[in-house]
């Protein structure tokens, strides 16, 4: 088995880890490391591929958008602390409470 | 061996983000956070993606690692024994009603399990495309640059680079709405803790040296502006955490220029490209190198600078939490 | 595709608005207010140029960068996305000058709100990004700034209740955005292409293929408000400041919309499968009867409005089934593809502008009852009779009665059903119409009938009732150029190679 496809394997892996945790954990905290976990499953698939692809250097075109897509990523995983943080300053709640 | 390296790694990814979701603590889940980007930069590594375990590394586990680091200061460190054993009156005490129903977590776990079966088939049965390694190839020399990966960032697809700069600030405005502007309200105090000052002074100019290094080289090696504005953007969160926010210091207007500077210099240069009957973003091949180099610079200040007030601005949250509320 | 003729325009639909929203950034709040009203005319003036020029000229592309696909970013404003790109300038502009009007009358109670106008406009460059973008990767770069936009706008009154919503639908937006992600990932793996005509020719079926389908249509119904991926919609855009909630019920949630009526075809046609198109059948019916339902069980008028929302997005879901053409039929011979795509780019038509001024008509009245609980609503029609005529305007048009757009929306929608044979969806659109017909006329009756004692009204900015009624006036007035609007958008021949056959090579650029 190449080694790529260890990873564009895993990715999928945690593909399922990042939606799972969204769903199931309860903290802000932990939904918006799941995204990020889930992110992280997408960027490997496309690195993982670009190694596939690989002549006399790997394909730029997927690290490029994985670059772009780690930073959008991270953008919006900051923008859903600080709403995160301000929910809890302003009501002491750190979850989705069921009439919310 | 060296799949067996893999192996390893991609098991150590997993359960480092299993963990991850699954510690007791809020601590736990923020280092382990911390690994498992380590780990997945490892990974980008092993895969040859040098330049994605610099962004991963730097944005991903650095930046925003430390943003949830200063957001535990917030949130209490034990959420799910707190839950569990309820003093604010908050849940009713004895009834764990707080995990969802078993049913319904079977039937997602069945769900994810089938949907893990069938995205591994897909995965596994993935014809080869090819990529667009040869044409990255052919086109390199064209391109103003040595690095394939930056030739695709700023020249092939600038478009996407432009307008994920722009998302940036986008996502800065975004916490401006929700934790109002903070950023000038800082006083400009010297850091108590001798420590803190040593280590100011020291990584000071070998942040900013490194950055420049990254973001010089970059044309030529991994590196660029998204790593580069990292380790600036670190230097200004170091300075903010020593008492010394560049931002209280700076008038308004400087900062919105800094800020914005990237975008819209990339931008106006792109319409003045326009206006002399190019596309958009199509550089004169004679002089697409010195452009390049000139938007990656403006955009790695521009992007340093957003981190920092992200960072600065979301840290102060904390401070100064008696905002008016506009309601109630 | 590459020689098609080369337009500026695409370029400056995306950079205009978006130089204007960094421009606003160092004005002071009023000036803020100011750039951003001029930005708006201005969007909307290019707008309609480039709206034009594509009705003289055909599609008209921009190559950015001066690299053609695979390798750069093709921009492509054919005739469907010169109707979407003119529908945001037209309802835009005038929620616009709603805004400006609604938060200035706010000022002295609130700061006004001055991020929400570069918010705005980087917002609308983000839409014209994404009706352009002929790229799977630029696409996801286009649906983030606006989710990021759109939440900020959501959360802009900072109350509690707006916080809540805006996290969920910050959550949700980015599990969306990644599962779209995930399926890009796939594709390009196994073609080594990104560029949306090229896709089309060289996309084979196969798991794969399949389960990107399987991951990007959820995705995209997470971020339009699909059944059942709709939680998030009715707390968001309840709880956001009226002008607010009409641009994202008018305008962001098409986006994702448009994306999926892309890919589904003219990339996807080589994977559909009959089973695929009926289960969105079902997921938008379920969303016309239940949305409709929960609409009518409502008492607040925002949450009836966001309600509605997801019963009228249903329809445009139940436009899938009819797209998945059986082994053999040729979109050719299909005589019920073109009714059916078109009601549903109708359909968002008439919605944004019925939506639009549903949602500006109840910004005004929490404006002058400094509530929006409909027991109050007893005699309105005497005493704010323009906002109340908005209203029922925008009603007729959501319910689907003549001569609004919205009943050319669906009167084409069940033509297409019946000429397909899938007699099964019509219950839906009319069971839907009739629920929608019933909370309509309930807010109707109250607002005619007498009133024991009347709530003191605050006086409201005369011309804020005029932009809200035009609104809905405007629901009706797209009927008009209808036969010549359909006309021009059959010229785009959205159907790509995908679902007609699989054509062998023709990858252009690269040599």
């Amino acid at each position: 088995m190449e080694a790529y496809k260890i990873y564009s394997l895993t990715s999928a892996v945690l593909f399922v880890i990042g939606i799972g945790g969204i769903f199931i954990a309860r903290h802000f905290i932990k939904k918006i490391i799941a995204t990020i976990i889930m992110g992280g499953g997408v960027f490997l698939c496309f690195v993982s591929f670009a190694e596939r692809d690989a002549l006399n250097f790997a394909d730029p075109v997927p690290h490029a958008m994985v670059i772009t897509g780690i930073v959008v990523a991270v953008a919006s995983a900051a923008f859903a602390l600080a709403l995160a943080r301000r929910i809890y300053q302003l009501t002491g709640e750190e979850s989705f409470t069921k009439d919310q | 061996m060296s799949v067996l390296i893999d192996g390893i790694l991609a098991i150590l990814a997993i359960y480092l983000a299993l963990q991850c979701l699954m510690a007791q603590r809020l601590t736990q889940t923020v280092f382990l956070f911390f690994a498992f980007g380590l780990a997945l930069a490892l990974a980008w590594i092993r895969l040859g993606a040098v330049d994605v375990a610099i962004a991963e590394a730097a944005i991903a586990a650095g930046f925003l690692g430390v943003l949830l680091l200063d957001a535990l200061r917030d949130f209490s460190p034990t959420f799910s024994q707190k839950q569990k054993n309820p003093e604010t009156g908050q849940n009713p005490p004895g009834k764990d009603d707080n995990k969802p129903p078993f049913l319904p977590r079977l039937a997602l776990g069945f769900g994810l399990g089938l949907f893990l079966l069938i995205s591994l088939e897909a995965i596994w049965k993935t014809p080869e495309g090819g990529g667009l390694t040869a044409a990255s190839e052919a086109f390199l020399p064209e391109s103003g640059v040595e690095h394939p990966v930056t030739a695709v960032l700023l020249n092939f697809r600038a478009y996407d680079t432009w307008l994920e700069i722009g998302v940036i600030l986008m996502g800065l405005l975004a916490i401006f709405v929700v934790g109002g502007i903070r950023l000038y309200s800082r006083p400009f105090t010297a850091a108590q803790d001798p420590l803190l000052r040593q280590v100011i002074l020291f990584f000071t100019p070998v942040l900013f040296l490194f950055g420049a290094f990254l973001l010089y080289f970059g044309k030529s090696g991994p590196g660029g502006a998204f790593q580069a504005a990292v380790l600036w953007g670190a230097i200004g969160i170091l300075l903010h955490l020593g008492g010394r926010p560049v931002f209280s210091v700076m008038p308004r207007w400087l900062l919105q220029l800094i800020l914005t500077m990237g975008l819209g210099f990339f931008l106006l240069l792109g319409f003045l490209l326009m206006a002399t009957g190019n596309a958009l973003f199509e550089y004169p091949p004679a002089y697409s190198g010195i452009m390049i180099l000139i938007v990656e610079t403006l955009a790695a200040v521009s992007i340093a600078a957003a981190l920092t007030a992200i960072f600065a601005n979301v840290n102060l949250m904390k401070e100064d939490p008696n905002q008016t509320e506009s309601t109630t | 595709m590459t020689d098609l003729p080369t337009s500026p325009f695409p370029a400056l639909l995306v950079g205009l608005p978006f130089l204007l929203a960094t421009l606003s950034l160092f004005f002071s709040s009023k000036g803020k207010a100011v750039v951003g009203l001029i930005g708006s005319f201005l969007t909307a003036l290019l707008a309609i140029v480039a709206f034009v020029e594509v009705t003289q000229q055909g599609t008209v592309i921009h190559i950015l960068g001066g690299w053609e696909p695979p390798l750069g970013i093709l921009l492509r404003m054919d005739s469907l996305a010169a109707v979407f790109i003119g529908m945001t300038a037209l309802v835009g502009v005038f929620i616009s000058l709603y805004a400006r009007g609604y938060f200035r009358a706010q000022e002295d109670s609130s700061e006004g709100f001055p991020l929400f106008w570069p918010l705005w406009l980087f917002l609308w460059a983000g839409l014209n990004g994404l009706f352009l973008s002929n790229d799977l990767f630029n696409l996801f770069v286009t649906i983030e700034v606006i989710g990021i936009c759109a939440v900020a706008l959501a959360v802009l009154s900072g109350k509690k209740a707006a916080l809540f919503a805006g996290l969920r639908y910050l959550l949700a937006a980015i599990t969306g955005s990644m599962a779209y992600l995930f399926g890009v990932a796939l594709i390009y793996g196994s073609t080594g292409t990104l560029d949306l005509a090229l896709l089309g020719q060289v996309l084979e079926p196969g798991p794969t293929t399949t389960f990107a389908l399987l991951v990007i249509t959820p995705g995209l119904m997470i971020k339009m408000a699909g059944f059942p991926f709709h939680f998030w919609l009715p707390p968001a855009h309840s709880s956001a400041p009226a002008p607010v909630s009409a641009l994202l019920s008018a305008l962001v949630v098409k986006g994702a919309f448009y994306i999926l009526l892309r890919l589904w075809t003219e990339v996807f046609g080589v994977s559909l499968t009959f089973a695929a198109g009926q289960l969105i059948g079902v997921a938008g019916a379920v969303a016309v009867i239940w949305g409709s339902w929960q609409a009518f069980m409502q008492t607040s008028l925002k949450l009836i409005v966001a309600h509605s929302s997801v019963a009228q997005l249903g329809y445009l879901l139940l436009v899938f089934p009819l797209l998945v053409l059986a082994p053999g039929v040729t979109a050719d011979s299909a005589d019920w593809l073109s009714p059916a795509w078109t009601a549903g780019v109708y359909q968002v038509i008439a919605h944004a502008f019925a939506k639009a001024s549903f949602f500006l008509s109840a910004g005004i009245i929490i404006m002058a009852m400094g509530h929006d609980r409909i027991e109050s609503f007893r005699d309105l029609a005497a005493r704010m009779p323009m906002t109340v005529m908005a209203i029922g305007l925008a009603g007729v048009s959501l319910i689907g009665l003549p001569p609004s757009g919205g009943f050319m929306a669906k009167w084409n929608l069940l033509q297409g059903i019946f000429l397909s044979g899938q007699w099964w969806w019509a219950p839906a659109v009319l069971g839907g119409s009739l629920l929608t017909a019933s909370y309509v006329f309930m807010l109707m009756r109250l607002a005619f009938a007498p009133a024991r004692k009347k709530e003191p009204l605050r006086p409201v900015p005369f011309r804020l009732q005029v932009f809200a009624l035009l609104l809905a006036l405007g629901s009706f007035l797209i009927i008009l150029p209808a036969e010549s609007l359909i006309q021009f958008l059959e010229s785009s021949q959205i159907f790509g190679s995908g679902i007609e056959s699989i054509v062998e090579g023709g990858v252009y650029g690269n040599d």
